[in-house]
């Protein structure tokens, strides 16, 4: 290249590209809400008459439909989108929590400065200077450049982000973060190609299930849509006739799930596939239910032995013939792998065993059968690809080869979200450049030299691609609902004007600014339900009924199945020794703290746990008996010892719970993240490991073997429920078969 | 134009509740509500004007958990309303609503005391909503002050919007057109409101002929406006 660009062009230009942004919000209203006395006021505000506006949420990968009531311009309540096909108008706690985020007071406002990494001495530097800074970095590093997203992020920014790194000759971004982690979106989405030759997340038709058997999912807690996963079981228990849904839940420590379900088995950890391939070939053995079920069976059942697989799973022989005589006889069984599943050393083939019962079932691609998330209805829509935890460590590997000069963090925060063994806050030390696009300051962004926050989602462009989609292919739409409240930037409008001075990328981020890009992208739909014609009516419809779907369901095909022969299943192995720690580790995503995501927010932090009733705090749950017998009592600080590190919370007796396990949720521990979040315990990835799965995809999070010391300290509980004369009780009762 | 008399009612079926939460946080949300800190609660001052209530059946390993959602009854003979010296708790024939007027309150806590189903809460301080989240705050419901009793209003808020948009509309109240937030947002549908009043609304056609309802202490004769549906049984043995 013969024309020098100075970082005096690149200041003119960047001061151009924000003027351009400002004017195109002169030509083009439906962009920007400007400010206006009263005396003329907008078109959509009436005094004291509330405006609703269509978005999505961002609170999970799910990409529910919301509807949110403003006045006066502020935003007063989310509710569900009663027109979206995924939730039909329903929202969880999360979702309804999300004007939090919105109003955090722990927002930062305006672009900041970090003179020592780490120090949270941060300076405010005008929006110019951040992005003369970003981009003099960003077009020093060359192609050494990295980017680490969320899996909530727009597809429309993923799609940017994949053009830029693809146009400076970078490395495609990476996507990781605790949530699609623990619930195995990867994995799970990959195991399909196994099963029916294709990508993609599983859904179950719970509505018209009769017999499901969840192997530890916590589908009505958190998993893959607990919203629609709930109008699911909504459903499931009021099918026509009265006719009604049973659920049997196999895990080790009670779940919501496992609340609500008819049964409830304290199955050993990591023992789930064995007992799928136990029912298979019981199924097989005993020519249990339809004949083409029985055949299937004989040919997917493995060489297991049923009675060696109760003593390994504590589920009698009785139990596994009974669960497998319920599964082959019904209409429509189910299967449902769990989130625990995926965090196990032989993930894949775990997952797969457990699907391998719905293939035996013969209910693919039927009503009350399992099937396969649609495809994203047009090539130029994209939805963030979640990366394998092996390109992650290859990440950190090349970070600590100083090979990586820039990293860009955008929706993640893998600071607190990976396991400090995985060492990504130790090389971030080898990069020299580290950008934050965090709105509040996270873990991860106190290791950054500049944040630029971004918008929240209440006040963002954007389009979500929606997977698990059920019925129809769905692409939900995002709006501003308000003007931004904070001095925050968007971030594909920062990228846009950064690809501006690199004349590679500038050639493909054209874009004047990311909602000319998304008009472009959304234009490319085919015909939806919301019909129109013409780029700006199809464009506001969008946004006014919060997305696009198809008028009719697709007619879909069933996939076949491409699973031949018998399943094997390694056994699973734990980490560490049954003499030195003597208890398995259960650890499960919060359903109102999720990953952690949430704990910045009071009404999530408030709220007390469904199960434990605890709120605001981090807690070990154990087992009554096994409490007693250690001498610890409820608000007992612990420290829990893994092969990998240790962390300490005081004890809540569990009365559902293994006696040889402990459960922590995920959550809390966070030593940023706002007032809210911050100091509220440990952070329970410090026990997990470095290592990836045997096969590849996940976090071995879910083989853990731990030890319990007391600590002698005790802290009061904050709790909803009085627990005197309830769970007392359980300790001085005989306890049947342990 | 008259309003017609009416009987909310609020049913919920234990066979659909997952026990999510969904329905707390959107009664923060909708009737501002504040959330109280950690030592607060140790104290035993949690403020959810819906909560849910985990009951255990059994001993491990032959053990379930049942979820019971509790809010406000709307007693059609509350034992809270006759205790208050300044008539705050009202009663309400019309809508059959018990009525809280904050600004009658002078906080003796009487009502508290004589509330059979705990679901009336005491500012025990003034609420504190961190700038800017007292944006977030509902236009609609007055934020309640320290030394005030608060409770579960059915959405007062919302019937009153929608009886209001069908007055303007010269029409009569559709069933299922008002919705508090929380059975707004129920993701399973286990929470269900109306009007009992109206013969062929979907709270009356639920509990026609229905054997697994009852109320919550019901002995009491507090006549409750909450319907409560037992777990149901399946048709699979086991």
């Amino acid at each position: 290249m013969t024309h020098k660009f100075t970082r005096r062009d690149f200041l003119k230009l960047g001061t151009a590209g924000i003027a351009s942004a400002v004017l195109a919000g002169c030509e083009m209203p439906r962009r920007w809400v400007t400010l206006e006395p009263f005396v003329r006021p907008p078109e959509e505000q009436l005094a004291g008459v509330a405006t609703w506006y269509a978005s999505t949420c961002r609170q999970c990968p799910a990409g529910c439909g919301i509807l949110v009531r403003t006045m006066n311009g502020r935003a007063l309540k989310i509710e569900g989108n009663p027109e979206h096909p995924l939730n039909r108008g329903k929202l969880c706690a999360r979702g309804q929590a999300g004007l939090q985020i919105l109003y955090n007071p722990d927002r930062l406002s305006g672009a900041v400065q970090q003179t020592k990494r780490g120090s949270r001495d941060f300076r405010q530097l005008s929006w110019e200077a951040a992005l003369n800074t970003l981009f003099s970095t960003i077009q020093a590093a060359g192609s050494s450049v990295i980017i680490w997203g969320g899996s909530t992020m727009s597809g429309h920014l993923y799609d940017l982000f994949q053009r830029f790194t693809a146009a400076i000759g970078a490395p495609a971004p990476v996507v990781f973060d605790l949530y699609t982690g623990m619930s195995g979106h990867r994995l799970l989405a990959e195991a399909s190609r196994d099963l029916l030759g294709r990508v993609g997340l599983p859904i179950y038709d719970l509505s018209h299930a009769d017999v499901a058997l969840s192997f530890g999912a916590d589908f009505l807690g958190t998993g893959l849509s607990s919203v629609r996963y709930g109008a699911e079981f909504g459903n499931f228990r009021s099918q026509p006739l009265g006719k009604r849904g049973y659920l049997v839940q196999l895990e080790p420590r009670m779940s919501i799930t496992g609340a609500v379900a008819d049964r409830w088995l304290p199955i050993r950890p990591g023992a789930e596939a064995m007992v799928a391939q136990a029912i298979a070939r019981i199924i097989a053995d005993q020519s249990l239910g339809p004949v083409d079920r029985v055949t299937r069976a004989r040919t997917l059942a493995g060489n297991v032995d049923v009675n060696a697989v109760a003593t390994a799973s504590d589920i009698s022989v009785e139990e596994l013939q009974r669960l497998a005589r319920s599964f082959a006889t019904a209409e429509h069984p189910l299967a449902i792998p769990g989130d625990a599943l995926t965090g196990q050393d032989n993930a894949t083939e775990a997952v797969t065993a457990v699907q391998a019962l719905n293939i035996i079932a013969g209910t693919v691609g039927q009503s009350g059968g399992f099937s396969l998330s649609t495809p994203a209805p047009s090539p130029a829509l994209v939805k963030p690809v979640v990366s394998s935890l092996a390109d992650v460590q290859k990440l950190i590997e090349q970070m600590r080869a100083d090979q990586v000069k820039a990293l860009m963090v955008y929706g993640a925060n893998p600071a607190y979200d990976l396991p400090e063994e995985m060492g990504f806050t130790e090389a971030l030390g080898h990069v020299p450049f580290v950008v934050s696009f965090a709105p509040i300051v996270d873990e991860t962004a106190i290791w950054a030299d500049l944040i630029l926050p971004d918008r929240t989602y209440l006040e963002s462009w954007g389009y979500e691609v929606v997977a698990p989609s059920f019925d129809v292919p769905v692409v939900g739409s995002q709006q501003p609902i308000v003007t931004p409240v904070f001095d925050a930037r968007s971030t594909g409008d920062v990228l846009l004007t950064l690809a501006k001075g690199i004349p590679a990328a500038a050639k493909a981020l054209s874009w004047a600014d990311e909602v000319a890009f998304l008009i472009e992208s959304i234009g490319q739909l085919p015909a939806g339900a919301a019909g129109g014609s013409g780029v700006d009516v199809l464009w506001a419809r969008f946004q006014q009924h919060g997305g696009w779907w198809p008028a009719s369901s697709p007619v879909s095909v069933p996939p076949a199945s491409t699973l031949s022969q018998a399943i094997q299943v390694t056994p699973t192995r734990f980490e560490g020794s049954e003499q030195e720690y003597p208890y398995f580790l259960h650890l499960y995503l919060s359903n109102l703290l999720s990953d952690g995501r949430g704990a910045n927010q009071p009404w999530l932090q408030g709220s007390p746990d469904p199960m434990t009733t605890v709120a605001w705090q981090t807690l070990v749950e154990i087992n009554p008996n096994t409490a007693h017998q250690l001498g610890i009592q409820d608000g007992d600080v612990v420290r829990i010892t893994s092969p990998h590190g240790e962390l300490e919370a005081p004890v809540y007796t569990f009365p559902a719970i293994r006696p040889d396990t402990v459960a922590i949720p995920v959550g809390q521990g966070h030593s940023d993240y706002g007032r809210y979040a911050r100091n509220r315990g440990g952070n329970v990835m410090r026990l997990v490991g470095a290592q990836a799965g045997a096969q590849g995809g996940n976090l071995n999070w879910a083989t853990l073997r731990v030890k319990i010391t007391r600590t002698g300290r005790k802290v009061a509980l904050a709790l909803f429920e009085n627990k005197t004369g309830v769970t007392e009780g359980f300790v001085n009762q005989a306890f049947p078969g342990q | 134009m008259e309003f017609p008399t009416r009987k909310w009612t609020m049913v919920i079926d234990f066979d659909k509740c997952t026990g999510c939460g969904a329905c707390v946080v959107a009664c923060h949300a909708e009737n501002n509500v504040p959330i109280v800190r950690e030592q607060e609660i140790v104290r035993g001052r949690a403020m959810h004007w819906m909560r849910i209530e985990r009951y255990w059946d059994g001993t491990y390993p032959n053990i379930r958990a049942r979820f019971m959602p509790v809010l406000c009854q709307q007693c059609g003979r509350a034992p809270c309303e006759p205790v208050c010296p300044v008539y705050a708790a009202n009663h309400s024939e019309r809508e059959n609503l018990n009525l809280q007027i904050y600004n009658r309150c002078v906080g003796t806590r009487y009502c508290l005391a004589n509330d059979p189903y705990k679901v009336r809460f005491f500012n025990y301080f003034d609420p504190v909503f961190d700038k800017p989240l007292d944006q977030q705050l509902n236009p609609d419901v007055t934020v309640r002050s320290a030394g005030i009793m608060e409770k579960c209003t059915f959405c007062i808020q919302r019937i009153r919007r929608g009886e209001e948009q069908a007055l303007v509309e010269n029409r009569p109240l559709r069933d299922a057109e008002v919705t508090p937030a929380c059975v707004q947002t129920c993701p399973p549908g286990a929470l269900v409101f109306g009007d009992l009043n109206d013969p062929g609304g979907q709270v009356a056609k639920l509990l026609a002929n229905n054997r697994r309802q009852f109320k919550l202490l019901d002995h009491l004769g507090t006549e409750p406006s909450v319907y409560y549906l037992k777990g149901g049984e399946s048709h699979v043995s086991d």
